[in-house]
């Protein structure tokens, strides 16, 4: 695992409130899964005290070789408005890379992703990946849902990759005026998929996961939760686990991308 | 190498003898294989690990932590593994290490300490037992036993009659007077203090109007405490003579070194931990390079040289 400062390489405003940092860790985290994460650290600095979760959004390469990871985040407190601020040549302390990521199963052809907002960060990752395994990008389709049209992220870069997307917008100010669940309910229920990967916010992972079970399609999420250590030390990150009860599961260790099934939300 | 150069950081804690005073604090460091990529495990003094109950116990609902200014509020209720599978899956891995494993252990009965006490009295790997009668999180046990100086004293009683092993007793802020606690829990047999635990507190979201925590309350740690437990740590080396272990805000060498001067035999790191994995053996250096530079050769000749 790697924990060190690394240098900002670039920190570009993509949106309203969102940003692309890249953060130069060198080879540190390129083993990295789509949907791990990285405890991240203003180096320097008393507040904001703990490190902040983010997912790897994507991996910088150049050439054949990995020269650090991407992340977008979304500015909503402390640490993301500090963020923000930072300019090429800053340092954060970054570690990682964290958790348990996507599974894709061996021989998937068809593949649905769905992203809700800010969602999308370990989707485009885990995109890339569907494709160096080979997957024939036709057959992904990506349902991407935001609030207003400065919400929906990303579209491009899957459209590179030659995935289709579905946007939607809750005001109808860009795609179908819907939540991203409807359009992914009708091509669910037009021709299933062989596995639904989804992220985004917990009313939208609810509805995911009920269409996942009403057509018996695998499902993956991944959920967040508060975390101080980021690497199973506190204990901080508990949800209900749906199959042992009285146990919990940890959304640093056994997350945050867990089978839909094997989670309460 | 000279003898200048490299000062004798070696402290006693009762019987167990540590090769520097830095510890880790029961609760924020796993089971220490949670760290084994981040940091050299062997350099650090000892090793406390999560607290242990008898049979596993799920802990509180989440929201378990929220950060405050300077720290950290948690409701983690010592959800742990069990006795038994400590035993089977985490300690062999302890075994491997150089530094001595203390467990960090408590109870919802004066039986239950007393049965684990003495289950752990015969299980290899194991150098000393902390026994938490402090914690804030759980309804039963814990504070319940470490509020009261009679309590305190029937508990740690109970305790030692059951174990041969060296005991440290975790002692709570959220009390009046913690020397009176201190006075009777040495004169029950502990070989060692430890405090300070999280001190209660709360949060609140304004927007839902809700607590920030599902337990409503939780123990507050982090920078934000170590006045607190530094004024603790100095009143209670005053009148009791068993070493004291200062707990609570430790984030770097010169905080260890205040606890130190205070008179506090050791030292654990906390919340540190989470924010930087190489907490411990940063302050282990800090307090190599403070006392080179300060040319003391010994660390013992540092301890409760505070002055006023
Ligand atoms: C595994 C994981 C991966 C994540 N990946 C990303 C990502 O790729 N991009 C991104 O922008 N964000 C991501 N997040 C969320 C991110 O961690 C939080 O937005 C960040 O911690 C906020 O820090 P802050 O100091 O700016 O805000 P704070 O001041 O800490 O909080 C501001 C507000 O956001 C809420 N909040 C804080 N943390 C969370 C959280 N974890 N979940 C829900 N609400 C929260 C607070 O309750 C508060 O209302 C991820 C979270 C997890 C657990
Ligand atoms: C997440 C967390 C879990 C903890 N769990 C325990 C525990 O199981 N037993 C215990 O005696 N103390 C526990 N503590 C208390 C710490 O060991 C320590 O006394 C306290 O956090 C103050 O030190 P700090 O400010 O350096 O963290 C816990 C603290 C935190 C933050
Ligand atoms: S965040 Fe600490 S255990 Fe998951």
């Amino acid at each position: 695992m790697f924990q060190d400062k690394v240098q900002v390489l670039w920190n570009r405003k993509i949106g309203p409130l969102y940003y692309k940092i890249g953060l130069g860790c060198g080879r540190g985290i390129a083993d990295a899964d789509p949907g791990q994460f990285i405890m991240l650290r203003l180096s320097g600095r008393i507040v904001p005290f703990l490190r902040r979760p983010f997912s790897i959004h994507r991996l910088i390469r150049n050439e054949d070789r990995t020269e650090g990871i991407e992340v977008l985040y979304r500015v909503v407190g402390e640490c993301t408005q500090k963020l923000a601020l930072l300019r090429p040549g800053d340092f954060v302390d970054v570690m990682g890379p964290l958790g348990k990521g996507f599974r894709i199963p061996d021989g998937v052809r068809r593949v649905f992703i769905a992203a809700g907002g800010i969602g999308v960060a370990p989707l485009l990752f885990l995109a890339f990946s569907l494709r160096k395994k080979q997957i024939d990008p036709s057959g992904c389709r990506i349902f991407l849902g935001g609030k207003t049209k400065t919400d929906l992220l990303c579209g491009e870069d899957f459209r590179s990759l030659g995935m289709a997307i579905h946007p939607t917008t809750d005001d109808g100010s860009s795609g179908e005026m819907c939540f991203v669940t409807h359009p992914l309910e009708a091509a669910v229920r037009k021709e299933p998929p062989e596995i639904i990967y989804a992220c985004g916010p917990p009313g939208m992972l609810k509805c995911v996961v009920g269409i996942a079970e009403k057509f018996k399609v695998p499902c993956q999420i991944s959920i967040e939760s508060r975390m101080a250590c980021g690497i199973g030390a506190c204990l901080g990150c508990a949800v209900k686990g749906k199959e042992l009860t009285e146990k919990y599961l940890h959304v640093c260790m056994d997350g945050p991308v867990f089978d839909a099934a094997a989670v309460e939300l | 190498m000279n003898k200048k150069q490299h000062p004798d950081l070696c402290v006693d804690i009762g019987k167990i003898r540590l090769k520097n005073p830095v510890m880790t604090a029961s609760g924020t460091f796993g089971y220490a294989s949670e760290y084994a990529q981040l940091v050299d495990l062997n350099r650090i003094g000892a090793i406390i690990v999560k607290g242990l109950s008898l049979v596993p116990a799920p802990g509180n609902p989440p929201p378990r932590t929220v950060e405050t200014p300077c720290g950290m509020l948690n409701a983690i209720g010592l959800e742990n593994v069990g006795l038994e599978a400590f035993i089977t899956e985490k300690l062999p891995f302890l075994k491997t290490l150089s530094p001595p494993t203390l467990v960090n252990i408590y109870g919802q009965s004066t039986d239950e300490y007393a049965e684990l006490a003495s289950r752990l009295n015969d299980v290899e790997g194991i150098a000393g037992m902390e026994v938490n009668i402090s914690c804030p999180n759980v309804k039963k046990g814990g504070i319940a036993f470490g509020a009261d100086p009679k309590s305190a004293y029937h508990l740690v009683n109970a305790v030692r009659s059951r174990t041969s092993l060296p005991m440290i007793v975790k002692l709570s802020p959220n009390v009046t007077d913690v020397t009176a606690i201190a006075r009777n829990v040495e004169e029950a047999g502990a070989d060692a203090l430890s405090l300070i635990n999280t001190i209660t507190g709360m949060a609140i979201d304004i927007d839902t109007r809700r607590p920030k925590l599902a337990n409503i309350t939780g123990g507050l740690s982090g920078p934000a405490i170590k006045p607190i437990a530094l004024r603790m740590v100095w009143q209670t080396v005053q009148c009791v003579k068993i070493p004291v272990i200062g707990v609570g805000g430790i984030m770097n060498a010169k905080d260890a070194l205040e606890f130190l001067i205070a008179g506090a035999t050791a030292v654990q790191v906390g919340t540190a931990n989470f924010v930087n994995p190489r907490a411990t053996t940063d302050i282990i250096e800090g307090i190599e390079a403070f006392l080179v530079e300060n040319k003391i050769s010994r660390l013992a000749d540092l301890i409760g040289t505070l002055e006023w």
